[in-house]
């Protein structure tokens, strides 16, 4: 074969997907043709790029890892941010296009921690002195858990800004000053291993977000915004207090103090100050995430935030709380997570995926629908994470990206209908496919998604779920009869999502006012179509994503069984103990005691003495 | 060793003189000749008028100051031979220049404002400058203070220059109320710091705190003169009679009056240094004085008064701020809530070597933020129409963005939200008292922030998300470079002990006390 041939058989399959992709839409642009084509193609590269054996040839994987790029990817948007702030305002062009620049970047970025098959232990990791008195370092790595939800932050928080500012005209610097701090400040957030910089982190993301909710929102908007702000301050207040409690007793025991991640790992607390410390984190992930009793600021959030506030919020936001509960939870209190795995779980199958289904059944609002919908689905994540068993922990990582992928494209349809109509209300629609019929096919895609059809990417992760808790050893006797309950609840996620599209999209046209809707547009098109692309990818090829999850989840557990033991071998005792050293992969960048510095006060008196001596 | 006396003393002299020097240049200045429609506004007192040069002078005084502080610390105070003979009336040690420091900064900060605010609305009188400089050198004797005669001669010079520049407002009821109403509760707290002094005298035979301890430390011991319910109620006394001027509730009713009635640069400066000030003195006698181990147990000594005091003004204060409609006095109770979380740290004193550090950096980032919110609100008014209802702030946001950011960057700080200085000093405060077990101290002051969150977000929300009420007074900003000067160097310090506290932390690490 000749080079040439050699060279076009090479990007036949680009070539290919690029042709079907622009020729998918009807009576459209050579734009929309043109970026769908290449959504196409970039999903193949994708799917090629991810597959096991394209990856082969990668001989020691933290040999090349430049250990700068998490803090690239982190600091870019943060900074970026302070810089919108001194665009002019009159120009909001130049403002939308270095706000899209600079995510881009990000974006793109991001992509290089694909070059990692995110074996055991931390990757690009990153360690710098910061506040070394208080034992705070900048800590920063990434393993198989977290990598995917920085992806899905960089690939929706474009696609959140591109929407907004299609829809949204007035005080665009302010808004890509939050887009920007909120970005950065996410991906940091899910890239700390230092509980002090962790905070920091899920602190600075109230300010955007409140912004956001605050500004650009609906009627109750201010209501919706303190209600959000009181919500995760309180719980950020008590994790802050239980990081604290944690710390010091490092120091107690180790002789220095440190807020690393690792090192705290190491801490056995007695079972009264673990189970106050374990309710401290857990209440500020369960808000986050958020968990039946307090899920009650979502739907108000959800609804009065704007179309691309939405989108983050779920998409991305509400993993946090997920991933806290992983990393923090089972990382560091791993005992009486386990402890209580059995009744959490319960609460997140009965309040989560039933009672969640159940209200969104009875929903008008078709966004406080899929609000609602969201409880529902990060009630199955967190089923995932109660099983503590491979599969279920697996499904519930990548749920996790289906949920901000699915419930993402689901907030953007819907933000599409609210542009033209500016109501959501499922009363006044009906029969509107005859209309809008490409936005109906969308939307009856993401839908199945949404439900878990099989061949979507919904399917596979519930699966995984629900098969991982069946064979669950945590939650004992009440596993079978769990899992069969959390079967339902997909049953009923049929229910409320295939209802709803039925009585907005089919039936009599009936109201007058939907007679002209214009079908969705190029914009709104290009925005859907890499999240429709990924619906399907994840759906037909789930293993390129969980070839990369599994050694950070078996790490989690393994470290999830062994806080276990010690926590049954504290028994009664009323002291704290540090377990051995594991050492190994994990342990990398491990927090070591600090040099024994002679004596600061002396020191500091010598020093001056030289300085006053002539 | 003449020439070490000086150089030891040489912060509190350099500021005295200052203000001296100033008071010369305002009596003999001639005033500015006033045209056009002021002319009959003004009172024509020596120095009216000239508030530009009396501010940038005290303001320069004051800085300078604080350089001097920085210049011993570098020397370091236990290198001078002969500071020691000052004490116990003046005690020069790392504790001390901490404060001077943070004091001078304060008030030179707040002279800046002033510089701006008095002229802008129609109150510029020299005096205040002087009054400024001299109530500072009072404050900082105050800190070095290690003697109840010093201290009761240093709280009042501090405390009467104060009195003068809350009424400076002459023609307002509101300020004459403000004053008078200071000026009682002042004298009354003071008197009861000085009955407790006596006590403390006549049952140990001591003014001084060293030698009040060791009188204290000998009770229960054979031959003992000491009374110990002499101690203990002279102690109550004194700690309520600091209680006043920290702000603490119950003693806290003057503080919003009082706070609403003054100029705001008044206002800032009795927030900032005043407040300072009194911690420094509270630390000092709870520490020193009130070192005996029986004394800082829960059950017969200062830790429950102090965590009772402090949970009271975290919760009461909290609640109350939430309530305003005015921003003044909502800072004037966010004030008395910050005294609150400080005390959490003046609690923890009683087993933590690190507390009194973390007082120091508590109020050190206190100080920053708190000059940064005022001088945003001044900055917020102009002449006959002073920003202060929430209502006056609505829709800045989009009218003014660069003063409205500047308001919530400091009230962020001021709520604690990293990465600002705010956060690290309750941290540090937090994680003291966390090492003193004082778990549920810690986690009722983390809940208050909370609440003080919410009222900080309240003036965001305003300023961003509301618009203003068709008819209803706007708040259109004032220019003043001495304002936007004072506001540039309290960001710096605001960002800098937020992202890198490293080296500041290490410097309140070194000025903390240590017990006996």
């Amino acid at each position: 074969m000749n080079p040439l041939a050699a060279a076009l058989f090479q990007i036949a399959p680009y070539l290919l997907a690029f042709t079907v992709g622009a020729l998918i839409p009807r009576r459209q642009g050579a734009a929309e043709r043109v970026a769908i084509g290449i959504v196409a193609a970039l999903s193949v590269l994708l799917v090629r790029g991810l597959w096991p054996s394209a990856n082969a040839a990668i001989p020691d994987e933290n040999a090349h890892e430049w250990k700068y790029l998490l803090s690239v990817i982190v600091f870019l948007p943060i900074l970026g941010s302070v810089f919108v702030l001194f665009l002019p305002r009159q120009s909001p062009v130049i403002l939308k296009r270095v706000t899209f620049l600079i995510l881009g970047l990000d974006g793109l970025l991001s992509l290089g921690l694909l070059s990692s098959p995110m074996s055991r232990g931390w990757h690009f990791q990153q360690i710098v002195e910061w506040v070394p008195a208080f034992g705070i370092r900048y800590h920063v790595a990434v393993d198989g858990v977290s990598m995917w939800l920085i992806l899905l932050s960089t690939l929706t928080t474009p696609i959140a800004a591109y929407v907004s500012f299609g829809s949204l005209k007035t005080r665009i610097k302010d808004l890509c000053f939050a887009f920007l701090l909120l970005h950065g400040a996410m991906m940091g957030a899910f890239v700390s291993l230092d509980l002090f910089l962790f905070f920091v982190f899920w602190e600075l993301l109230l300010i955007p977000m409140i912004i956001m909710i605050g500004v650009w929102g609906g009627v109750e908007k201010v209501k919706a915004a303190y209600k959000f702000f009181i919500y995760t301050m309180v719980g950020s207040m008590l994790m802050l207090a239980a990081i604290l409690f944690m710390v010091w007793n490092y120091s107690k025991l180790a002789g220095y103090p440190s807020f690393d991640y690792l090192a705290l790992q190491r801490v056995v607390l007695p079972h009264t100050a673990a189970w106050l410390c374990f309710i401290g984190f857990f209440l500020a992930f369960a808000i986050k995430v958020p968990m039946f009793p307090f899920h009650t600021w979502l739907p108000d959030a959800h609804v009065q935030a704007p179309t691309g506030g939405s989108i983050i919020l779920a998409a991305v936001l509400l993993k946090l709380g997920a991933y806290g509960y992983i990393r923090y939870c089972m990382g560091l209190l791993g005992g009486v997570a386990w402890m209580s795995a059995a009744t959490l779980a319960g609460v997140a199958i009965g309040g989560g995926i039933v009672y969640g289904a159940l209200v969104a059944w009875k929903q008008d609002d078709v966004k406080r629908l899929v609000a609602y919908s969201s409880v529902a689905h990060m009630g199955f994540v967190m089923l995932g994470l109660f099983a503590g068993t491979q599969a279920g922990m697996e499904g519930a990582v990548l749920q996790m990206l289906n949920h901000g992928v699915s419930t993402g494209a689901l907030f953007l349809l819907v933000g599409v209908i609210y542009d033209r109509r500016h109501t959501r209300l499922v009363r006044e629609f009906g029969g509107i496919a005859k209309v809008m019929p490409i936005y109906a096919a969308l939307f009856v895609i993401v839908t199945m998604s949404s439900i878990g059809v099989p061949g979507t990417n919904g399917f596979v992760g519930e699966f995984m779920i629900i098969m991982g808790t069946f064979v669950s050893q945590t939650l004992g006797g009440q596993a079978r009869l769990q899992a069969g309950l959390a079967s339902a609840g997909v049953i009923l996620a049929a229910v409320y999502m295939l209802s709803v599209v039925q009585r907005v999209f089919f039936g009599p046209l009936s109201n007058p006012k939907n007679k002209r809707l214009l079908d969705i547009n190029v914009r709104e098109t290009i925005a859907v179509a890499p999240l429709i692309a990924l619906i399907f990818v994840i759906g037909l090829f789930p293993n390129l994503f969980l070839s990369r999850v599994g050694d950070g989840v078996s790490a989690v557990l393994e470290r999830y069984q062994d806080s276990r033991k010690s926590y049954q071998e504290q028994g009664d005792s009323n002291t704290a103990r540090l377990t051995d050293r594991q050492g190994g992969a994990l342990e990398q960048g491990y927090p070591e005691a600090p040099a024994k510095k002679a004596d600061a006060a002396p020191a500091a008196q010598a020093q001056a003495l030289n300085a006053v001596a002539p | 060793m003449n020439f070490h006396l000086m150089l030891a003393v040489s912060p509190i002299l350099a500021v005295a003189i200052g203000g001296l020097l100033l008071m010369l240049a305002e009596a003999f200045g001639k005033p500015v000749a006033l045209t056009g429609a002021q002319a009959g506004l003004v009172s024509t007192d020596a120095g009216a008028g000239r508030s530009d040069e009396l501010a940038l002078g005290s303001a320069v005084v004051l800085f300078a100051g604080a350089l001097i502080s920085v210049a011993l610390w570098k020397v370091g105070p236990e290198n001078l031979e002969g500071a020691a003979t000052l004490a116990p009336y003046l005690i020069i040690d790392r504790f001390t220049l901490f404060f001077c420091f943070l004091l001078c900064l304060g008030g030179g900060l707040a002279s800046l404002l002033a510089g701006g605010y008095l002229p802008e609305h129609n109150l510029d009188r020299g005096e205040f400058f002087p009054l400024l400089v001299f109530s500072t050198v009072g404050a900082m004797a105050l800190a070095a203070s290690g003697d109840f005669l010093s201290f009761f001669v240093a709280l009042e010079t501090m405390s009467l220059g104060v009195y003068c520049m809350i009424g400076l407002r002459r023609g307002n009821l509101r300020a004459s109320e403000a004053s008078l109403k200071y000026f009682l509760l002042g004298s009354f707290a003071a008197a009861l710091t000085l009955m407790g002094g006596a006590l403390l005298y006549g049952a140990t035979g001591h003014t001084d705190f060293v030698g009040i301890g060791e009188g204290i430390a000998t009770i229960g011991k054979a031959h003992s003169a000491v009374s110990a319910p002499l101690v203990l109620v002279a102690v109550a006394l004194v700690i309520a009679g600091l209680a006043f001027k920290i702000s603490a509730v119950p003693f806290h009713m003057w503080t919003p009056d009082a706070y609403e009635g003054a100029p705001t640069p008044t206002t800032t400066y009795m927030s900032v240094a005043v407040k300072s000030a009194a911690f420094a003195v509270l630390l000092r006698i709870l520490v020193v004085g009130f070192g005996d181990p029986r004394l800082t147990s829960w059950g017969t000594g200062w830790p429950t008064i102090v965590a009772w005091l402090s949970v009271l003004s975290m919760v009461v204060a909290n609640v109350i701020a939430g309530r305003q409609e005015s921003v003044k006095r909502m800072l004037a109770y966010s004030s008395i809530a910050h005294a609150g979380y400080a005390l959490v740290g003046v609690v923890a004193t009683m087993h933590s070597t690190q507390a009194t550090s973390s007082v120091l950096f508590y109020m050190l980032t206190y100080t920053v933020s708190t000059v940064g919110a005022f001088g945003a609100l001044i900055l917020c008014g102009r002449r006959g129409a002073e920003a202060v209802s929430y209502e006056d702030l609505a829709g800045l946001g989009k009218r003014h963005p660069a003063v409205a950011l500047a308001f919530s960057f400091f009230l962020l700080s001021l709520a604690g939200v990293p990465p600002t200085a705010g956060f690290f000093g309750k941290l540090y405060v937090f994680s003291a008292a966390v090492d003193s077990q004082l778990n549920v101290l810690v986690v009722i002051g983390l809940l208050n922030s909370v609440i003080g969150a919410y009222y900080y977000l309240r003036v965001m929300v305003y300023m961003y998300m509301r618009e203003p009420e068709p008819g209803a007074p706007i708040a259109t900003p004032m220019k003043s470079g001495f304002v936007v000067v004072a506001l540039i160097v309290a960001a710096v310090f605001v960002l800098a002990f937020g992202i890198l506290p490293s080296s500041s932390l290490d410097i309140a690490a070194a000025a903390g006390l240590s017990h006996g």
